[in-house]
């Protein structure tokens, strides 16, 4: 008997063909049929599904010992379900993918791997397996395997909730002026919608960071030096430095500024205002000494450089965001109103939505008049989250305990 | 009130304990006393970045300077813990020159302290997420090195039951802090982007390296001595690996990276 027809690699190839089987089978149906519609899978049909997936589980581990249940919860299918996902992930790693159905070309699927037959198919089975092998566990329970339970429970319920799930989840983009309540939003596949819930805007605030200057070319308006000689940023704590072998002070530093009729800049908290600085500039030498005031400009006021001379400019970049919010009301659809100020990296849960801060008007900067909200409906969210904690306990197990020795390798 | 400008007062004594705890681990044969050293470096640390929370009156995490601060704190914190556990020199020794590093940055370049951090970046999720990789990298390197000896050792008929051992303990270890990057990334990326998962380039390449390592996991169970097909799945494992962590960036569909933000 060849060692390749040995009991122990029976199982592996039987395996190796039911996964090839399996995705030969999606690649005909995705030259068949195109692309697989997500939106089939919307609730209930996803409830069905998982009902279904129970069903065929309790069914084959009915019987244990069988062969069937056997395979389907041994080693060397996961194994092999392993090694076709990370072949297909090589595909989706590889290959440029469509950010639209308009963008698909690729007959296979190869340029949307995420809705093509195969990687569906393989999700599926993928499922039943793991099922599988949980409810093996599960029929000899024992404490002792709870990192094992960890592992795989956490990852069939982020399975089930991303997978499954992904259909019912929708996002959409909200924009609501300052002192307005809106309730209408927007996403492609949809378009304009009216949602459940409103939002007010009662107040939007942006806090920057100090700005920085620049060398440019007048001629061309290029940056004049390269690599990290490119800017120099304003400190008010260390005013002196140097931007590409010119010795820079900076002398004084205003965060909102308006122009004076005298060509200075004088500080006044209004709509409009930006930043600007008075520097000095010298030369290595110190033949060439500048003075003068810089500021970035905005939609209300012109910028201004210092000329160096005739190839060399001093400008100031517009500050770049350090974080921005909005406080806002939120009308549910129950009736109940919540006050809150959204962040960047800080959404607001409401029900079965979350509310992000997206954007705001870039052009204005903290005078814009209107924030963006992006507003996620996800009813399987606590799956999800339940799914990353188990898991992410479950990884630490794997870090504190490494392998455990099985009885054979004790001995 | 602590600030900045307090930083060397605490920085330097720091890295006098972990210097001392390096040195007495190759010196002493009981770890207590590089224990002991270790975590008085990172309590004194620890101390400093309080403080500095209590003098700005906010989480010190909006800035580079900031975020290398926590870095360090995780770094050592971790690797002292994963040292308690796995006894292995160069856990502690890695670690803590890695921790070194960063606080050298800010010891040396005082000035970057203030440099700007985007506000996506400014999440508690940020510095554990990338501590977590940074450590992961180094231990499934370890892993593929480790593989490499077998493979030698297989072709001398020299197979060593402490270096396979060891190689499987270095990928279990390696994946979970892995995984455990991958789980606070896909957290973040809720928390901030409305969705957990995007099939984003490096998160495709985050997915296709944590399959290697759990098809090594998942075909080991099955062996007792491993095969050559296993040992050289760690040595593509390491490729995947090296793609996630820079290659990501030279791959065709990058520039619709989030990702991006690291260049």
């Amino acid at each position: 008997m060849k060692s390749s027809d040995s009991p122990q690699n029976r199982p592996f190839k039987t395996s190796l063909i039911s996964v090839a089987s399996l995705l030969l089978t999606g690649f005909l149906l995705q030259l068949a049929f195109g692309s697989f519609n997500r939106c089939l899978l919307r609730f209930p049909v996803n409830m069905y599904l998982l009902i279904a997936l129970l069903v065929i589980v309790v069914f084959l581990s009915l019987r244990p010992q069988s062969r069937l249940f056997q395979w389907f919860s041994g080693i060397p299918l996961s194994a092999c379900n392993i090694g076709a996902i990370l072949l297909y992930t090589l595909v989706l790693g590889l290959v440029p993918q469509a950010t639209s159905a308009m963008e698909e070309s690729s007959i296979f699927g190869f340029d949307a791997v995420t809705h093509s037959w195969p990687f569906i198919l393989l999700y599926s089975f993928i499922l039943i397996n793991l099922s599988c092998v949980i409810a093996r566990r599960l029929i000899r329970f024992s404490w002792r395997h709870y990192a094992f339970y960890l592992n795989h429970l956490g990852l069939l319920l982020l399975l089930i909730a991303i997978g499954l799930g992904a259909s019912d989840r929708h996002s959409y983009i909200m924009q609501v002026e300052k002192g307005a309540t809106e309730n209408h939003a927007y996403n492609e596949q949809e378009g304009i919608r009216q949602l459940p819930l409103s939002i007010k805007l009662i107040d939007f605030g942006l806090e920057a960071y100090l700005p920085k200057l620049m060398l440019t070319d007048p001629r061309t308006g290029e940056p004049a030096a390269d690599g990290r000689a490119r800017f120099w940023e304003v400190d008010t704590l260390h005013t002196t430095g140097n931007l590409a072998g010119w010795h820079i002070r900076l002398m004084r530093y205003i965060g909102h500024a308006v122009p004076s009729d005298n060509g200075t800049y004088s500080p006044q908290e209004v709509t409009g205002a930006c930043p600007a600085v008075l520097v000095q500039l010298e030369n290595k030498s110190g033949s060439v000494s500048k003075t003068g005031w810089i500021c970035c400009g905005n939609y209300a006021q012109p910028q201004r450089n210092l000329s160096l001379n005739d190839t060399l400019n001093l400008m100031m970049s517009v500050p770049e965001p350090k974080l921005y919010r909005s406080d806002v009301i939120i009308f549910n659809p129950d009736g109940k109103q919540v006050k809150a100020r959204l962040n960047v990296n800080s959404p607001l849960r409401s029900d079965n939505w979350m509310i992000y801060q997206y954007g705001y008007d870039a052009k204005h900067g903290k005078d814009s008049t209107y924030s963006r909200f992006q507003l996620v409906y996800d009813p399987w969210l606590p799956g999800v989250y339940a799914g990353i904690l188990l898991f992410f306990l479950g990884s630490v197990c794997l870090l504190l305990e490494g392998k455990k020795k099985t009885k054979e390798e004790k001995r | 009130m602590t600030d900045w400008t307090n930083f060397d007062a605490f920085a330097l004594p720091t890295l006098g304990c972990w210097l001392l705890a390096v040195v007495s681990l190759y010196i002493c044969k009981r770890k207590w006393l590089p224990v002991s050293l270790t975590l008085a470096g990172c309590l004194i640390f620890a101390t400093f970045i309080g403080l500095l929370w209590s003098g700005l009156g906010r989480p010190p995490m909006r800035t580079m300077g900031e975020t290398r601060l926590w870095y360090s704190l995780f770094l050592s914190g971790i690797g002292l813990v994963l040292f308690s556990k796995w006894k292995y020199n160069w856990i502690l020794t890695f670690s803590l020159f890695m921790a070194f590093m960063f606080m050298l940055i800010n010891l040396l370049k005082p000035e970057i302290h203030t440099k700007s951090l985007m506000p996506a970046l400014q999440s508690r999720w940020f510095v554990p997420h990338v501590t977590a990789y940074i450590l992961s990298y180094s231990f499934l390197t370890a892993a593929t090195i480790s593989a490499i000896q077998q493979l030698i050792r297989y072709r001398k008929n020299q197979q060593s039951a402490q270096l396979v051992s060891l190689t499987d303990n270095l990928v279990y270890i390696g994946l979970g802090l892995f995984m455990i990057g991958l789980l606070i990334g896909a957290v973040w990326a809720g928390e901030s982007w409305g969705t957990f998962w995007n099939w984003d380039l490096k998160e495709t390449w985050a997915f296709i390296t944590a399959s290697c390592y759990l098809l090594y996991i998942h075909l080991r169970l099955r062996e007792t001595a491993p095969r050559r097909f296993t040992l050289w799945l760690l040595v593509l494992a390491l490729i995947c690996l090296m793609i996630t962590w820079k290659g990501v960036n030279f791959l065709p569909g990058a520039r619709y990276s989030v990702h991006l933000y690291e260049q």
